[in-house]
């Protein structure tokens, strides 16, 4: 794979996003319409109590992925109830055509106090082209198990008569004294289903580790090109990840056959941190899609994308 | 008939608190499940940890034994189970018990949340060991939290697990405040469950009346449901406090509420003179019984009532 930058497509502080969200467009995911593309990403507002309470909105490009059209209007969801899933946050969003409608799979945040957050997937769906999306009931669609105890997020569906849905799930929770409360490690897994609402699980991780057993993988993105399936996720130290330079996010990149059994190969994601700017010190959150031809990838950069989100393209 | 704090051997994990009591029976004596607490921490708060007591089975009035240490660790640094076991329910599987549990977590926005936890016993119900760190019963697309209350049981070839499930927290001074519900999942083998989906007991007090420990026995060709209900606020009194209802069903699905049948009401004074909770209904040599719980749910342990009479 060989990806060429082409930089920042769209930094949060050069619009007036609703809410009074100011900073961070967070894991931007696609949807492409006719002659648009419009990508979720989250951004965060501070709640009474100084927290940040990330929100889901959205941003319309031209489908060469160079322009802005407009920006979402308001919020798409809503904030989640009093003591649910996802009442501190949606961070972040999937969206997938099926049947006519579109179907939002959420990470919904809520706050503990032991450990900062619980993680959950919430399904919410759209009747007006992804404008705003109704939750289907007010509890997750993917909770913990009792194999994948806690943390329970970052959902990917590909359809393919079968439901195939990439995620992660938490491994551990621990105190470590370089971080403000205890730190957390977490794996990508993959589940399958008949209606992309009742999900068989294993409990096993599918994309073996690079930085050992502490190594934690997020937000993996599945596509087909040349005959093969790809993955692209991000991978970090579970710790010293925020500001340490060799310790934060990175791309990693794994390949198969049958969307069963994975070969991770990081060498060649084809892409990695530049030498300078808002992509030099850390690159997560990636999101791969196909328009008109041309494969996209759509990734944050350091701070875990407080300044946005860029694009790069696919050279084949 | 039995009070933890009365026992002053006890160690400190049982200083207090004796709720949810449910029963094993073995030959010679009746092993009785329950939670109890150690003394509140610096924020008031408290730690539930399952224990039993050993009654004699010929005089139930009689402690034979108690556990040395609780029957299970609690979960780690953010796990489902980390801040409490309540309650638990147990079912024997040839030589093993099986037991599905309450696990505590604590929140910030409201002060806690329930999972159902499941572990296996290999010595007789003494000690267990979960099957995995995570809940095997959690929330829902449509029962978004508080899934606690376990109680299981065989009928045919199906576990049922009857529980209950949170609706809706009402803001309340000092702190949140869960509605709860009385639901049902049907499973073939314990691990994978089908939710029935629909709340099945139909409230009486108010619209947000909350039901708890949905005890299911089946006796002269029916079920029977011994459970408690009371008002969502304002409940620590006598005025609104839990009391035991009860339900009967032929086909476990739809359920006939008739509290009147209950058969047991509050007593003009003492220990169960303000609340009766959480009742466990056992057939033993020839008696029906009931374990249920007093003023305070439990602070002062529970109590023992004989049917006259017969289910039906």
């Amino acid at each position: 794979m060989k990806w060429t930058k082409r930089g920042l497509l769209f930094k949060p502080q050069d619009y007036a996003l609703p809410n009074g969200c100011t900073d961070f467009a967070q894991s931007p995911q696609a949807l492409v319409f006719e002659d648009f593309v419009r990508i979720y990403f989250s951004t965060r507002s501070r709640d009474a109590g100084g927290q940040f309470v990330s929100h889901i909105m959205f941003v319309d490009v031209d489908k060469s992925l160079r322009t802005v059209l407009g920006i979402s209007p308001l919020p798409v969801m809503s904030q989640g109830g009093l003591g649910c899933f996802d009442e501190h946050g949606i961070f972040p969003i999937h969206v997938v055509r099926h049947d006519g409608v579109i179907r939002a799979y959420t990470c919904g945040w809520s706050r503990r106090m032991s450990v900062p957050v619980e993680t959950a997937i919430g399904l919410a769906v759209s009747h007006d082209d992804g404008l705003t999306f109704d939750r289907v009931g007010p509890g997750p669609v993917m909770g913990p198990t009792p194999h994948e105890p806690f943390l329970v997020g970052d959902p990917f569906v590909v359809v393919r008569g079968v439901w195939h849905m990439w995620y992660i799930f938490g491994t551990s929770w621990m105190d470590s004294p370089s971080e403000p409360g205890p730190a957390r490690v977490y794996k990508i897994a993959h589940a399958t289903s008949a209606d992309g609402v009742a999900w068989q699980r294993d409990g096993l991780t599918i994309v073996p580790d690079a930085l050992g057993t502490d190594e934690c993988q997020a937000l993996p993105t599945v596509f087909e090109c040349e005959g093969a399936w790809h993955m692209y996720f991000c991978y970090r130290q579970a710790t010293d990840f925020r500001t340490n330079r060799q310790r934060g996010y990175r791309l990693g990149y794994a390949w198969s056959h049958d969307l069963s059994t994975w070969t991770r190969d990081d060498a060649m994601a084809g892409i990695d941190v530049s030498a300078a700017g808002w992509d030099a010190e850390m690159l997560c959150y990636p999101h791969v899609f196909w328009c008109d031809g041309q494969a996209y990838l759509l990734y944050n950069g350091n701070a875990f994308g407080r300044d946005g989100f860029g694009v790069a393209v696919l050279e084949r | 008939m039995f009070d933890p704090a009365r026992i002053e051997t006890r160690p400190d994990w049982m200083r207090e608190f004796a709720q949810a009591p449910a029963t094993l029976l073995f030959d010679r004596f009746v092993r009785v499940y329950f939670s109890c607490r150690p003394g509140a921490d610096a924020n008031g708060q408290y730690i539930s940890r399952a224990a039993y007591v050993d009654l004699n089975r010929a005089n139930l009035m009689e402690v034979v034994g108690l556990s040395a240490e609780p029957v299970m660790p609690l979960g780690g640094l953010g796990a489902f189970d980390e801040f409490g076991t309540y309650p638990t329910s147990v079912i024997r599987e040839g030589d093993t018990i099986r037991a599905y549990y309450g696990g505590w977590t604590r929140c910030s926005s409201v002060p806690f949340d329930v999972a159902i936890g499941y572990a296996i016993s290999r010595d007789q119900g003494v000690t267990f060991e979960k099957q995995g760190t995570g809940p095997v019963f959690g929330a829902g697309l449509h029962e978004p939290f508080v899934i606690s209350g376990p109680k299981i049981r065989k009928f045919g070839d199906y576990y049922f697990l009857w529980y209950i499930a949170g609706s809706k927290w009402i803001p309340a001074e000092g702190r949140a405040e869960p509605v709860y519900r009385i639901r049902m999942a049907t499973s073939a083998d314990g691990l994978n469950w089908t939710r029935h989906g629909r709340e099945l007991i139909p409230t009486r007090l108010e619209a947000d009346e909350c039901q708890a420990s949905p005890d299911v026995i089946f006796a002269n060709g029916q079920y029977h449901m011994f459970f408690c209900y009371r008002y969502s606020l304002g409940y620590r009194g006598r005025d609104k406090g839990y009391r035991i209802g009860y339900a009967s069903s032929t086909d476990l699905v739809s359920w006939t509420r008739d509290d009147a049948k209950a058969g047991i009401e509050v007593s003009g004074e003492g220990w169960d003179s303000e609340m009766i909770s959480y009742p466990h209904v056992f057939e033993l040599d020839g008696q029906t019984y009931m374990f249920y719980l007093g003023n305070g749910v439990g602070r002062h342990g529970f109590g023992l009532a004989q049917l006259d009479g017969v289910l039906a």
